[in-house]
């Protein structure tokens, strides 16, 4: 199989004053659409877990088995697919025993006849229906393993246990979190989706949730290269700050750094559709060299894929580093740099202000969402503004001067706190 | 293999895979601002090697004094205040002629440029700028930065103006200069900052 080709294109301003040791860059990366969509494609496997909790009776069960039928028309002859029921423990309600069926004409009939009987009885446990999920997946060997997780409630489980089987499911499975309704936690699947590079979101209404089961679907089937790492070579004696995901959506990956050699290591970025384009920020400290001096390589970013011949590298981009005693030349800053540094300030502002007003802090609330409302409006990022005016009343955008609403719908909440992580493309 | 300037063996020949130094840096050096760190002083001509020259004490760290070469061009900046300029920014309604009126008698200023760069603004002790372009006045134009833009000597012996983020923007021949951006000069080019100063650049003029 050749290479799937990548672009890797880096922003930044590689001039730094006299003395300076941090450098910043933005990498962007493509999954170049032409040459991928012409690979042949990746094996791959999909689990879709239903929460059949008590409290999924009436209309968020009937709702969900509509939508797990539709996801399973997306699914692609040749991928396997099984159905779990999750409830204090999970089952295989189809193909059944501890098995995937492989999807065809027939396999998609049996299942959405399986899925159609899901009735609403019982607790929540999220971790076990994690454990048989990895256990699944683990018991095959395709390329892409992907699962979609429904919701509507409260993980009954020890915190411990729950992280445990997440952490265990880490490399092994892609995961996106739907919450239906307003009665679970935001911050038990944000876990989930950070650590297994998935999604998070609210379903207010039930109704909504075949429309995005089968968008979620269709979004995985899209996907081609599975399991592929943004790789950080650095100088000896330079040290990473962070290295961060930034659109579409940020998503701190500093601390899954996995040590390659003694200067280079490994961030997970999970799998790419063909045409897919993602924003990195990546930030490291070097030892400042001399002014007239030659340039620096501060850092080599390189896409690897590993195959069963070993890793591939997929592209590469060059951070650099020139120190100089012109002015205008350092204090230049990359418009890329700035733009996503105000976007991950947008994000943490609005959790920051959301877990301010949990506490009744309304002055902390009342200057971090007016921080985030000046922060989104500077940015374009228009989705964010409107989500935030559900929570606040602007008196003055661009200063983000606000007032807290006294009253707030549950949904609107977790609806900005779901996707407050979202970040608008700095224009070109 | 191949060593890089500070003597690590790299099998990268691009930049050095132990300390990321160019390993193309020795020979051919690629910064636009950087004085090659080998060769002849640039300053005295002195075949002196190293950071420091051995004759006149030239230090790569300090900006070159740009000894023109007899063929090429010298340029100048004449400064003066200039009506149309202040009438369109009095359009543009971003002044109040009341408080900041058009100046009886500006004297016109030349000066020639020469160096790696000329900083345009107002000279501040508190905060220690003191640039070379000095429009600190009279009559002051308090619409202009204290460093409000920079004048950069090219590779090819012309310059071009760059707008560090000055508080009321620089323009070119009318458009606005982006911050940050390096914009080339031709001659009789004028840039406008503040609110009547205005700085036209002309190439091959000998100074007064």
């Amino acid at each position: 199989m050749s290479a799937p080709d990548f672009s890797v294109e880096i922003f930044q301003n590689e001039y730094l004053p006299v003395g300076a040791r941090e450098v910043n860059a933005i990498v962007t990366v493509t999954s170049v659409d032409s040459v991928a969509s012409n690979q042949p494609a990746a094996s791959a496997a999909e689990i879709i877990i239903v929460d059949c909790s008590g409290s999924m009776h009436g209309a968020k069960i009937a709702q969900a088995r509509e939508a797990t039928c539709l996801a399973i028309d997306a699914i692609r002859d040749g991928v396997a697919f099984a159905i779990i029921e999750g409830t204090v423990d999970a089952v295989v309600v189809y193909p059944g025993k501890r098995l995937m069926a492989i999807a065809d004409d027939r396999t998609r009939q049996e299942a959405k006849a399986s899925a159609r009987r899901l009735s609403a009885h019982g607790g929540t446990a999220i971790g076990q229906w994690l454990r048989l999920t990895r256990e699944l997946l683990q018991a095959r060997t395709d390329q892409l393993r992907h699962a979609i997780l429904l919701t509507d409630g409260h993980n009954g489980e020890g915190r411990r246990r729950f992280e445990a089987e997440i952490a265990r499911c880490e490399g092994v499975l892609r995961c996106d979190c739907r919450g239906v309704g307003t009665d679970w936690d935001v911050g038990e699947l944000r876990k989930i989706s950070t650590a297994l590079l998935g999604t998070v979101d609210i379903v207010p209404d039930p109704a909504g949730l075949a429309a995005d089961f089968e968008a979620m679907m269709q979004s995985s089937m899209a996907k081609q290269v599975a399991d592929v790492e943004l790789r950080v070579w650095t100088p000896r004696h330079a040290t990473i700050r962070f290295v961060k995901q930034v659109a579409p959506t940020v998503e701190d990956l500093t601390g899954r750094r996995t040590q390659v050699t003694e200067q280079a290591g490994d961030y997970p970025t999970g799998a790419w559709a063909a045409g897919e384009s993602r924003d990195y920020h990546v930030c490291m400290e070097v030892q400042p060299g001399v002014v007239g001096g030659p340039e620096m390589l501060a850092a080599r970013v390189s896409l690897v894929h590993s195959t069963p011949d070993g890793p591939q590298t997929l592209g590469t981009g060059l951070v650099k580093a020139i120190w100089t005693d012109d002015e205008p030349l350092s204090t230049r800053i990359s418009r890329q740099v700035a733009h996503y540094t105000g976007q991950a300030e947008l994000a943490q502002a609005i959790q920051d202000g959301l877990e301010a007003r949990r506490r009744g802090d309304d002055a902390t609330a009342r200057a971090r969402l007016g921080r985030a409302v000046a922060l989104a409006h500077e940015s374009g990022n228009t989705d964010t503004a409107s989500l935030l005016a559900n929570v606040v009343d602007f008196v003055d955008t661009a200063t983000g001067v606000v007032q807290l609403k006294a009253k707030v719908a549950d949904a609107d909440e977790m609806a900005l706190d779901t996707r407050s992580s979202k970040t608008v493309r700095v224009k070109k | 293999m191949p060593a890089c300037p500070d003597g690590h063996e790299s099998a990268a020949a691009d930049y050095c895979d132990v300390c990321g130094l160019s390993m193309a840096a020795l020979a051919t050096p690629s910064s636009p601002v950087a004085a090659p760190p080998t060769g002849p002083c640039p300053q005295c001509g002195a075949p002196g090697l190293g950071r420091f020259c051995e004759v006149c004490g030239f230090s790569e760290s300090q900006p070159v004094v740009r000894t023109v070469a007899a063929p090429e061009t010298s340029w100048t900046a004449i400064i003066h205040a200039d009506r149309a300029y202040y009438e369109s920014v009095l359009a543009g309604g971003g002044l109040d002629p009341s408080e900041l009126p058009f100046p009886d008698g500006y004297p016109e200023r030349r000066i020639p440029l020469t160096g790696d760069q000329l900083r345009i603004g107002r000279r501040s002790v508190s905060r220690e700028v003191a640039p070379e372009i000095d429009l600190t006045g009279p009559p002051a134009d308090p619409a202009i930065s204290r460093l409000h833009a920079v004048l950069v000597a090219q590779p090819d012996g012309s310059w071009a103006v760059i707008d560090p983020g000055s508080e009321n923007g620089t323009s070119v021949n009318g458009s606005e200069v982006l911050v940050g951006d390096s914009v080339p000069l031709h001659d009789g080019d004028s840039i406008c900052v503040g609110a009547w100063t205005t700085i036209t650049i002309v190439a091959g003029l000998c100074n007064p």
